[in-house]
């Protein structure tokens, strides 16, 4: 079953880069630069801290970023801040296993996301950045009969929203990943896997960088190294906040921060149902393509794809208990490579080359939490867990779209903080699994 | 791995335990209000710094303990049984 | 011998040399690139292919340049190739074995004619980060541009048929681990093991000795001595060809033991198989790292040449391997280790044709390829061109801190000695020396190790040792060329500039966008070099721009020794064998491993239902429960009711979590007057164990309960079917069976085919007349096999996994996690009946009052109004415009009734009986299905089980 026809793509074309230098990317510019040997005009600019701005957005991650990209595209709001302590994309954004899919459970999680698949495969062109969204296929498989029952609820779920994905055999997987152990006498034995061909990975720092550069060029402020330190809040409405620049006035603040969720909202005294864990993951040395599509075990806890450079990139399920470190443990690399190898017995030699952590932000059940909160003027867009990557363009329309208009989009009127306290939780706890 | 020193056991590799989230205490079940309630099953504290929760020593002497651990640094400073009065 | 083999080991082998390690009674052959060649033992594969003249050794990853030494080290990154089924092998690192097969990496169609070359002649258009600039438009071509990408892909090949091999694991407990066993790494474990700790020390050369090992006589002779004094301290153990890869929290570290030649065939792992790494996991009280120094290459155009190569290189490969790297040289020294290369050089034979002393401002600009691609000419910075095969820089070295990044350490810069050195801020327990820590005669290193390590021993702070000074270096990165950056990734200097131009200009920005430092040697040679770019790009110094972060590990370190051996245990119950010999279909459910069927599961339905069938049940989780308190505990943990349940009888009950949703289901029943028996289901066994302790121990301490699991304590076999009694009367002798004195829902001790302390109760998923016995284990087979002797002429036979769904689907038996899901509260599962709100308190309580005031879906009984058709499980229930309503969450098709069941979720306005609601098949078929007044299908009255 193949996808409905599109809807047309949002976002306008780009212009109006400061400078006069050619700003646009093409092969034709790569080639002119290449024969003057000239330079590039700055993805973004280096900008003075302004006073007052209409709408300060905390992260400069793909959340924020595309938050304040969309105000500017589609809402013409230009006076927004995007601050952030470290830089642009240096948290989850740069940390991620950068994939995308929309095949969830619930048909609320699936729009969602789907219209998240829908914006990555026009980004390029919309962003005038090449994000490298390669589509190559997403396969999530059950070794059991239970986790066969949830890919098959899954896969029906889809095909009524219109989302192409299907529960396959052995043989068809087999297909698609040769060196697959698919024979029967393994611990954990393929029995199907759900199929899902639009998922696929991005480079996320392209996806970063992109959104930045095009919020920059619409009047978008991005400050790096700017650490907010409070938030002022008079009479229940946010008035500004405090950074380790100097204070800013504004009427809206927006926290797009991973890991730091609640570290963010305390500073307005908003309780969150937020628990930070570390998420891990790890790239491998580089060799020749082999595997093509992204695969996923729930039950082994382990996704892999491998990069156009030829590397691995492998991730798997939280740490084990709740942390702000980023250190990373042995463990996590050993169990790790134990359900690789049960999975690819051949790639015993394959060497892990770099491993490293991001914090996620898990809610009770398994989905964000999206919009206004008890404070006036400060809203939410957190609690992505380990899957904010693949939702960050659509959260970027939506929560601007929130922030213009006022009114929550239908499609993030699911995720809702109010939610918790009338104990109307997301369905995507009922196959809670590892969620890649 | 960190190490959690079990008041029990002694100084044991974390993967030993099974990490149980932070202590909280269980509002009256007969008064309670839904917000309440809901806050005790979701809100957490989720502090950067010092944070009171509860292990069990699943691969040892099997007992709830009460732990204080930063989580910015993993150290832990004191465990002591879940059941202290 | 060959004529070829012949000339291998003596083109550029150079006489004995007083500390060479290679063997020359022992020369061996190996095959590189479909050739043979000979080399000898001791040689690593790059050594012994220089000796026998070979020069380029891959091409590089982006432009395809040939590439030749760099660092002669672990880290060249020019010399990574294909050993057999091993990519990405560090050639001038691993020992070359008899037989090798050795071929190049990243070559199309060969090593020699590298058409991807071609990438050098417009490489000035694929700069850093060009695929984000191109390949935009139009959208449906992108996928064509990336096959092509994926092409350059880098690096060796995995072959699919790569068996796993041996890999190993070790836990260790030193009192000291030393990381690197140069003179300092000697010195610190000697004076540690001389205070009386345990010592393991790790070095990642094949011997001890760090630099000393390529030094003249005097370091020559003081190496002697240390490793004397190593091999007869015993507290010392040392491992070679091991690195330390991580430091992790609370000093967990990882020690990588390296395929080794003596390790093949014996060492450790069991005899005869060849184990390949071992990963050793040391809990150690203090870690002292001392790694040394990596010498740093230099930037200028034309630095990637083959014949181009560091200090240490030019060294290493003279003095250990007795290899000539060239005929004329021309040094570029800013070092006393620059000196010594030009000594080492010229006692070679090596022509010095030009010393370039960069302490008085004698500086190169580029290096120049002859016809055959490598090195031919050094153009000086006072306009003259010295025509040469060897250029050797000496310009500095980087201190490897990473594990000292790992333990919470930040690398300073010190300008004046022009390197990053440890920030000393370092978590206790974690200690450095040697060439990390600072300069100083060889005497002075080694007496700051011996303080390290005695204070390691001691668990003194590493501020209680006065520390090295350091010496002033020039500050010497880059040429007024530009040139390689990254070797491994192809990325220049001028990339760098341009990325910072373009305002990626932090050190990771600029390391994302131009891949700089990602490579597989990953930032050591690199990193100082990009950081000083930038620096010099930003106007910002270089202690500002700081590094990147250090991550683990320090080393690559394969996917087979992080696993180990894969152990991935299954539970068996005892009757396994049996099961086995039977033609059981096994299936997998969690850790268990059960008999699906053994043939025919519609067959094994009609035995039970018609006569009499027996199923191994032994993975229901069972709690042994006993004391004054049993009441209390079973009164808070199940919704329903406990106090008043009789001795000798047994009620089922639903556990909830505290939001209300189903847990765990099963029976509990009362034994005697302070023991209770209570049953979980298989999956949920050891979650409701710890679940009660949980309870008991944190909320109700002062209550007397006693929680033992004796799941696995008991085999239990339900024996079902109208003619159960009949069997079971003939083996136990010790209790009336008769329907008046052991009537359903009740429990007795028993004998059972003469094994005492058995137990029984009433109860059956299937919903014909049952008693489920529970033995001792060990009989379990013995009473299997009897039941099935003793019911021969009653047509007794064994039924599975899938008979017992079939029947229990039947029943209208709910499976939990299967008929419920993450959200599924108790009401929903239709359990309104056993929900006892009344109660002042239990697990759940307050969502369930709650949800009988909500709208919820409802879990009913399910037919398809054409019985031919079973809807596949999770098929999707709809309404009106598609928009889902339910779905089916077990379905099977019913040999009894002849015809499909179901159970499954209606919103609540469909639930009532008789509706008729829309199944859409996967298949897109709609099936009409009725909704059922009962979860059963068959005996809703449920007369056969109470018979």
């Amino acid at each position: 079953m193949v996808r409905a026809k599109r809807e047309p793509r949002s976002g306008g074309k780009l212009h109006g880069f400061a400078g006069g230098r050619s700003a646009r990317y093409s092969a034709f510019e790569l080639v002119r630069h290449g024969m003057r040997h000239g330079e590039w005009p700055r993805v973004w600019r280096e900008c003075d801290l302004r006073s007052t701005y209409d709408v300060v957005v905390v992260g400069a991650g793909i959340h924020g970023l595309a938050t304040a990209y969309y105000l500017a595209t589609n809402h013409g709001m230009s006076r927004v801040a995007v601050l952030d302590r470290g830089y642009v994309g240096g948290g989850n954004s740069g940390r991620n296993t950068a994939i995308v899919r929309s095949n969830y459970l619930t048909p609320e999680g699936v729009r969602f996301y789907d219209r998240s698949v829908e914006l990555y495969e026009h980004l390029s062109a919309d962003l005038n950045f090449n994000i490298m969204f390669s589509q190559r296929g997403h396969l999530t498989l059950a070794h059991s009969d239970a986790s066969l029952r949830t890919m098959a609820w899954r896969a029906e779920v889809n095909k009524l929203e219109g989302i192409d994905s299907s529960v396959i055999g052995p043989e068809e997987i087999k297909r698609l990943v040769p060196y697959l152990d698919v024979s029967d006498g393994t611990r954990y034995p393929v029995l199907g896997a759900l199929y899902h061909p639009p998922g696929g990975t991005v480079r996320h720092d392209a996806v970063n960088w992109g959104y930045a550069r095009g919020a920059d060029a619409r009047g978008v402020e991005i400050h790096q190294r700017t650490e907010v330190l409070g938030i002022d809040v008079e009479g229940g409405k946010v008035t500004g906040v405090r950074t380790d620049r100097g204070r800013i006035s504004a009427p809206v603040v927006v926290n797009c921060t991973a890991g730091h969720a609640t570290l963010v909202s305390d500073m307005v005294g908003v309780r969150m149902p937020v628990i930070t864990h570390p998420l891990q993951a790890a790239v491998t040395e580089p060799v020749k393509v082999f595997l093509d599509a992204v695969v996923v075990s729930g039950t082994l806890h382990v996704y892999v794809s491998q990069t156009d450079r030829g590397e691995l990139v492998f991730g798997a399920s939280t740490d084990p208990f709740a942390s702000y470190s980023m250190r990373g443990s042995l463990e996590f690399t050993e169990e790790l490579a134990g359900h690789v190898l049960e999975l690819m017995p051949a790639l015993s030699r394959m060497r892990l080359l770099r491993q490293w952590a991001g914090l996620c932000d898990m809610t009770p059940d398994f989905s964000p939490i999206m919009g206004v909160t008890p404070v006036e003027g400060f809203l939410v867009d957190v609690g992505w867990g380990t899957y904010g990557y693949k939702a960050g363009p659509v959260a970027g329309e939506t929560m601007a779209e929130l922030i213009a208009t006022g009114r929550t989009p239908e499609l993030i009127s699911p995720f809702g903080l109010d939610r918790f306290g009338e104990g109307r939780l997301v369905g995507e706890k009922g196959a809670a699994s590892v969620g890649h | 791995m960190i190490r959690i020193p079990c008041p029990f056991c002694g100084p044991r590799n974390a993967s030993e335990f099974a990490y149980k989230g932070e202590s909280k205490s269980r509002p009256p079940v007969g008064s309670v209000t839904p917000e309440a309630w809901r806050s005790y099953l979701y809100d957490h504290d989720n502090p950067e710094g010092w944070v009171r929760e509860g292990w069990y020593h699943r691969a040892g002497c099997r007992r709830y303990l009460r732990v204080e651990r930063h989580t910015l640094t993993n150290e832990v400073r004191s465990v002591t049984p879940a059941a202290r009065p | 011998m060959t004529a070829a083999v012949g000339e291998a080991l003596g083109v550029g082998r150079l006489g004995p040399r007083a500390g060479e390690v290679i063997d020359r009674e022992a020369p061996l052959r190996f095959r590189w690139d479909g050739r043979d060649f000979a080399a000898y033992r001791g040689d690593t594969i790059v050594s012994g292919l220089l000796a026998a003249g070979v020069k380029v050794f891959s091409r590089s990853f982006k432009y395809h340049r040939p590439r030749g030494v760099l660092s002669a080290s672990f880290l060249d990154p020019g010399c990574t190739v294909q050993v057999g089924d091993e990519p990405n092998v560090r050639g001038a690192h691993r020992r070359v074995e008899p037989g090798m097969d050795v071929r190049p990496q990243n070559v199309w169609p060969s090593l020699r004619y590298d058409l991807k070359s071609a990438n050098q002649l417009v490489g000035r258009f694929l700069g850093a980060g060009f695929y984000y600039k191109t390949f935009i438009k139009p959208e449906r071509l992108w996928p064509a541009y990336e096959q092509v990408l994926k092409r350059f892909a880098t690096g060796g090949r995995v072959s699919p048929g790569t068996p796993h091999g041996f890999y190993d694991k070790r836990y260790a407990h030193p009192d000291v681990l030393v990381a690197g066993g140069g003179p300092a790494g000697m010195a610190a474990a000697l004076a540690a093991a001389g205070a009386g700790a345990t010592v393991m020390l790790v070095e990642e050369h094949y011997e001890l000795g760090g630099h000393l090992r390529y030094g003249g006589a005097a370091q020559l002779a003081a190496l002697e001595e240390l490793r004397a004094a190593v091999a007869a301290e015993a507290g010392i153990e040392v491992l070679t060809n091991s690195v330390v890869t991580g430091r992790y929290d609370d000093n967990w570290v990882a020690v990588l033991q390296r395929r080794h030649p003596d390790l093949v065939g014996g060492g450790f792992g069991p005899a005869g198989s060849p184990v390949v790494e071992r990963l050793i996991k040391a809990r150690t009280r203090s870690l002292v790292v001392a790694p040394g120094l990596v010498e740093r290459p230099y930037v200028f155009e034309g630095n990637d040449l083959p014949g181009v190569m560091l200090s240490s290189a030019a060294r290493r490969l003279v003095n250990l391997w007795a290899v000539r790297p060239g005929r004329a040289a021309v040094v570029l020294s800013a070092n006393p280790d620059g000196d010594a290369a030009v000594e080492d050089l010229a006692r070679a034979g090596v022509e010095i044709v030009g010393v370039l002393d960069a302490r008085s401002g004698a500086d190169l600009v580029r290096a120049r390829a002859g016809r055959d691609g490598s090195l031919s000419a050094v153009e000086l910075a006072d306009g003259r061109s010295l025509d040469c095969d060897l250029l050797v820089t000496a310009v500095g070295w980087s201190a490897p801190t990473s594990l000292l990044n790992m333990a919470g350490d930040k690398p300073v810069y010190e300008p004046r000695a022009a390197r990053f050195v440890p920030g000393g801020r370092q978590v206790a327990g974690v200690y450095a020396t040697g060439g990390i820590a600072g300069d100083g005669s060889l005497d002075e290193l080694v007496a700051h190790a011996r303080a390290t390590g005695a204070a390691a021993a001691r668990g003194e702070p590493a501020s209680s040792v006065a520390g090295l000074v350091l010496d002033a270096h020039p500050e010497l990165f880059r040429a007024a060329t530009h040139g390689m950056v990254d070797f491994s990734e192809d990325v220049s200097s001028k990339d760098l500039v341009s990325a910072a131009a373009e305002g990626y200009d932090s050190i990771e920005l600029m390391k994302r966008y131009t891949t700089v430092t990602m490579g597989p040697s990953q930032g050591k040679l690199e990193t100082v070099n990009a950081v000083a770019v930038l620096s010099e790009a930003t106007g910002r110094s270089i202690g500002e721009t700081g590094t990147t972060v250090w991550r683990p590990p320090y080393a690559p370190i394969s996917l087979g020794a992080l696993a180990g051996r894969i152990h991935e245990p299954v539970r068996h119950s005892p009757m396994q064998s049996w099961h086995e010999a039977h033609g059981a279909r096994p299936l997998v459910a969690g850790q268990w491993i059960r008999p699906d069927h053994y043939g025919d599961p519609e067959a094994e339905v009609a035995t039970v239902r018609e006569r009499v069938g027996i199923i191994d049940v032994t993975p229901l989780g069972k709690l042994d429960l006993r004391g004054p308190d049993v009441p209390k505990l079973l009164n808070l943990l199940y919704v329903n009711k406990w106090s008043k349940l009789a001795v000798g009888s047994v009620r089922y009950g639903v556990m909830c979590a505290e939001d209300g949703v189903v847990l765990d289901d099963g029976v509990t029943g009362r034994l005697a007057e302070d023991r209770w028996m209570m049953s979980t289901t298989s999956s949920g066994a050891a979650t409701v164990w710890e679940w009660a302790e949980a309870w008991l121990q944190t909320e109700h301490p002062d209550w007397a309960v006693h929680v033992t699991p004796v799941t696995t304590a008991y085999a239990s076999i339900n024996v079902a079917g109208p003619a159960s009694r009949e069997l079971l009367g003939r083996l136990c002798a010790d209790v009336d069976i008769s329907g008046e004195a052991f009537p359903y829902m009740n429990l007795r001790t028993a004998t059972i085919a003469g094994v005492p302390g058995c137990w029984m109760w009433r109860i059956g998923f299937t919903g014909e007349l049952s008693f489920e016995v529970h033995v001792p284990a060990g009989y379990g087979l013995h009473v299997w096999e009897c039941l099935l002797a003793a019911g021969a002429d009653l047509g007794v036979g064994a039924f599975g996994i899938e008979a017992q769904r079939i029947m229990r689907l039947e029943k209208g038996h709910f499976i939990v996690g299967q008929d419920t899901d993450g959200l599924t509260k108790a009401l929903g599962a239709g359990l309104d009946w056993l929900v006892k709100t009344d109660k002042d308190d239990f697990v759940g309580r307050p969502e369930l009052v709650w949800q009988d005031q909500e709208r919820y879906q409802r879990l009913v009984g399910l037919q398809p109004l054409d019985g031919s058709v079973v809807p596949p499980e999770s098929s999707q229930i709809v309404g009106a415009g598609d928009r889902i309503v339910g779905r089916i969450t077990s379905s099977r098709r019913s040999p009894t009734l002849g015809r499909s069941v179901c159970l499954g979720f209606v919103d609540p306005e469909l639930a009532e009986a008789g509706t008729v609601v829309t199944v859409l098949l996967p298949d897109r078929r709609r099936v009409p299905t009725r909704v059922m007044a009962h979860h059963a299908h068959y005996d809703p009255e449920g007369v056969r089980l109470r018979g």
